[in-house]
């Protein structure tokens, strides 16, 4: 790979993102609203959940706000990160394969996205968890944020994913949407999971791992590095899927 | 003579349905080819045959020049500007901007004014009109100076004198010993090229 081809393709991959203004409008409206249907929405009483990735048995105590607080922060980064992937390798494709077939290889123009999605990830992580202060303050911020970029960096990887496998925005968000929503915003919230039946399938979703390091350190003192390396190992295997789906979607017979 | 381009026994099929049937033709240093043909008769088939953006289902295909290629749709990125396309599709030829050589931003200059649209150099292409984008995927395809262009219907939505101004260019490149593969519905001056062959149900025959 040449790392000056990557460069060149990370800057304008960077400058198209920064002038899509459904992104700008989405990085600030989706938090926002996150977090304020959560603060008109719940009270401050005492609930009880399982840290599913630290013991079956053990229980938390913890208050309901604070709680749905760090859930919705997951959901939210999962959502605009996932999203703003799909755009990246689903938008200008086919001009996307004429840069291959002047000479660039698929690899490179990967990269230079997965460079721009890092960016993002990281960016959405700190701005989401500097919300989450103004609210409350969790154990361990640090790990906090871990937790919010692991999600980014899982559910970004599954956005690349969708954007390399449909030609069409809508059906692109619509499987988005539906994994965020069943995944990241409803089955992996630990009061839902300390009920439910069959835990099997909500411990192979992709937010589980990042939402177990982000609970974990938020109201515990639990050691995180399972859930982190889970976190690590279902974000790569969907990035190489994504790969996978790209280079064919990109292949040109030289 | 060497050819430049050698097509040789392609066949192409889309399931059962047959589009391109045993085509053979060649191109030399210097030669301008042309191919009419109604929609659907399969053009855009062989050029991106041709330029390995599909894979023939028989026969092959030998490429000994630089190509540059001009698509049919405007493959270019609508949400950067003009200049940001031409370095992206520098960065993609491996073209240098290095100071005091003759780098990409002289091209990029040269085709600017070439084809009338410098004013618009800083402006986003989704911006643009349909014939300014027109001249843009033109010039990303020849940017890199190459020795065999394909163009797949390069002269659509443009304005008669930038028309005139394409083949005033295309004849100092044919002179310099480029050749050229142009594909169109219809080809106002057939005196212009060597050979126009005529893409009939899959089948090339002399026009």
């Amino acid at each position: 790979m040449r790392l000056s081809y990557i460069l060149a393709a990370w800057r304008m991959s960077v400058r198209e993102l920064l002038r899509s203004r459904i992104a700008v409008i989405l990085f600030f409206v989706i938090p926002t609203l996150f977090f304020a249907i959560i603060l008109l929405t719940t009270t401050h009483q005492e609930i009880f959940f399982k840290l599913a990735s630290v013991s079956e048995e053990m229980f938390i105590s913890v208050s309901q706000r604070e709680e749905a607080l760090v859930f919705i922060g997951l959901a939210a980064v999962g959502l605009l990160t996932s999203f703003l992937a799909m755009n990246l390798t689903q938008k200008h494709a086919p001009a996307n394969r004429r840069l291959v077939l002047c000479g660039y290889r698929t690899p490179e123009l990967l990269s230079s996205k997965f460079l721009t999605l890092a960016g993002l990830i990281v960016g959405i992580g700190v701005y989401i968890s500097l919300l989450l202060l103004l609210f409350f303050q969790p154990r361990r911020l640090p790990l906090v944020l871990l937790g919010f970029i692991l999600a980014g960096f899982v559910y970004g990887c599954y956005g690349l994913m969708v954007g390399a496998i449909f030609k069409r925005e809508l059906e692109g968000i619509l499987f988005i949407v539906l994994l965020a929503n069943i995944d990241i915003g409803w089955l992996q919230n630990p009061i839902y999971y300390a009920e439910a039946q069959n835990r099997f399938i909500i411990r192979h979703l992709p937010a589980y791992f990042p939402s177990q390091v982000s609970m974990a350190a938020a109201f515990s003192e639990h050691s995180v590095l399972a859930p982190l390396g889970g976190s690590l190992v279902y974000g790569s295997l969907l990035l190489l899927a994504a790969g996978l789906v790209f280079g064919w979607k990109m292949r040109v017979k030289k | 003579m060497v050819d430049v381009l050698e097509v040789r026994n392609v066949a192409k099929a889309f399931g059962r349905r047959r589009v391109l049937r045993d085509v053979n033709f060649s191109l030399r240093r210097g030669e301008m080819v042309g191919i009419v043909g109604e929609n659907g008769s399969g053009k855009t088939t062989m050029l991106k045959i041709i330029v390995g953006l599909l894979s023939p289902s028989a026969g092959e295909v030998s490429v000994r020049e630089k190509v540059g290629y001009c698509p049919q749709e405007m493959l270019v990125f609508e949400t950067l500007t003009v200049d940001e396309n031409f370095a992206y599709f520098a960065a993609a030829y491996g073209l240098r901007q290095g100071p005091g050589t003759d780098g990409w931003r002289d091209r990029e200059r040269f085709l600017l004014s070439r084809f009338r649209f410098a004013p618009y150099k800083d402006m986003l292409v989704s911006n643009l009109s349909g014939g300014t984008r027109q001249k843009l995927n033109l010039s990303l395809a020849v940017l890199h100076e190459p020795g065999l262009l394909i163009l797949d219907e390069p002269y659509s939505g443009f304005d008669w004198e930038t028309y005139l101004y394409f083949w005033e260019y295309a004849a100092a490149l044919k002179a310099a010993g480029a050749c050229f593969l142009v594909v169109s519905h219809f080809l106002y001056d057939r005196g212009k090229f060597d050979k126009v062959y005529e893409l009939r149900e899959g089948v090339l025959r002399c026009a």
